[in-house]
């Protein structure tokens, strides 16, 4: 389907270099037109105008992923203060164990 | 509040409601629904499904779907809305949730749509919400008909919603999960979609009014007392040596297990200190 978003961490990110991806990490950093979520390590993240993010909040941020493994947003969601990374993780890793019933095989 | 609309509207659209096994409609017992009622309760399912997983779904006939080989009625999912568009007759939604997008349609009159409710007016493009509704088809394209869609206000709602899809998944391909998980054998049971949510907890062991006393134990005795309790036995019950061999264990470790459950009053010694017999307590 092509409006799937996988959703990734930051070390699956060179996986997914050019596609469209799904990352939720808590926003650490924020200076100018970028970003720094951690989603299980640090990503950078390109903002675009309607970015608004909060440092320490968790975001959702839906981007692609260019060749120096940035994200460049097109979407993003503030999530709050009371994400549980730990849940929100084992997610990221039952969508790529169980990929059948998340996304086609690219 | 909308239910009488729903229901209404249901019937006219597409006529799909009799046929698809019952008109259950959760939260709505004040209505006597004519296709509902006796026919159907114990096909009547709720599932926890993606979206990816509802545009893969087989339809073997016109009202019939099918995910991994069962048959859907009440399906249920979370994701963000990506466009509003209301009619005369229904609001349409397109939910996205990452692993694809499906439209929604929740039915509704025109008098409900004129006046304020909160909880709509907080389904707003880009937010996150639950639905619950039934598959349907027309035209080739799949569309959900909504009973109810609810804004989520606690967003890990959408962590815990994957996991419990991927979960039923994984229960429906690859068979309930089996006891706790520490290595103890295959003792949980289940063949109700009910009780499946105790095994997968990892809490239910299974074996009736013996959870409670096993509980503690380790999964060495826990095997040993399974083993005496079903294996063919005289009154005197297995001898040690016999229940090594059974369990491909090592005597040492058998005698060690024997104490502990001798030591709970779970068994009790016959012949002599190595034939051990399982104490009824009924």
């Amino acid at each position: 389907m092509s409006d799937a978003t996988p959703r990734i961490l930051a070390s699956h990110l060179s996986n997914f270099q050019h596609q469209t991806v799904r990352m939720l990490g808590k926003v650490v950093q924020l200076r100018g037109d970028q970003a720094t979520l951690d989603a299980g390590g640090n990503v950078t993240i390109l903002l675009n105008r309607d970015s608004h993010l909060t440092v320490n909040h968790a975001a959702e941020v839906i981007g692609k992923v260019d060749g120096n493994l940035n994200v460049k947003v097109l979407a993003s969601t503030d999530f709050g203060t009371d994400i549980d990374f730990e849940a929100a993780n084992a997610v990221v890793e039952a969508t790529h164990r169980y990929k059948e019933i998340f996304y086609d095989n690219q | 509040m909308n239910y009488n609309a729903y229901e209404t509207s249901y019937s006219s659209y597409g006529g799909a409601g009799g046929a698809g096994g019952g008109g259950f409609i959760p939260g709505d017992g004040s209505q006597t629904s004519p296709s509902g009622g006796k026919k159907g309760y114990a096909e009547e399912t709720l599932r926890p499904v993606t979206i990816k997983q509802i545009q893969d779904a087989q339809q073997p006939s016109e009202d019939v779907f099918k995910i991994d080989g069962q048959s859907i009625s009440q399906l249920t999912f979370v994701g963000q809305i990506r466009n509003i568009s209301t009619q005369t007759t229904n609001i349409t939604y397109k939910i996205d949730d990452g692993t694809g997008s499906i439209e929604v349609k929740l039915w509704v009159d025109q008098d409900a749509l004129e006046r304020p409710d909160a909880k709509r007016e907080k389904l707003i493009e880009n937010s996150y919400c639950r639905v619950w509704g039934k598959l349907k088809s027309y035209g080739n394209k799949k569309h959900v008909g909504a009973h109810v869609i609810r804004p989520v206000e606690d967003l890990n709602e959408i962590s815990y919603h994957l996991l419990e899809a991927t979960v039923v998944h994984l229960y429906f391909t690859k068979g309930p999960l089996s006891g706790s998980g520490a290595g103890t054998a295959a003792i949980a049971k289940t063949d109700a979609y009910g009780q499946q949510q105790d095994s997968y907890g990892g809490t239910s062991m299974g074996v009736g009014a013996n959870s409670d006393e096993l509980r503690g134990l380790p999964p060495v005795a826990r095997r040993v007392f399974e083993l005496m309790r079903t294996a063919p036995q005289s009154n005197e019950g297995l001898h040690q040596q016999d229940i090594a061999t059974r369990l491909g264990l090592d005597t040492g470790v058998v005698a060690e297990a024997g104490d502990d459950l001798l030591s709970r009053g779970l068994i009790y010694t016959t012949m002599d200190d190595q034939t051990w017999a399982v104490l009824e307590t009924e």
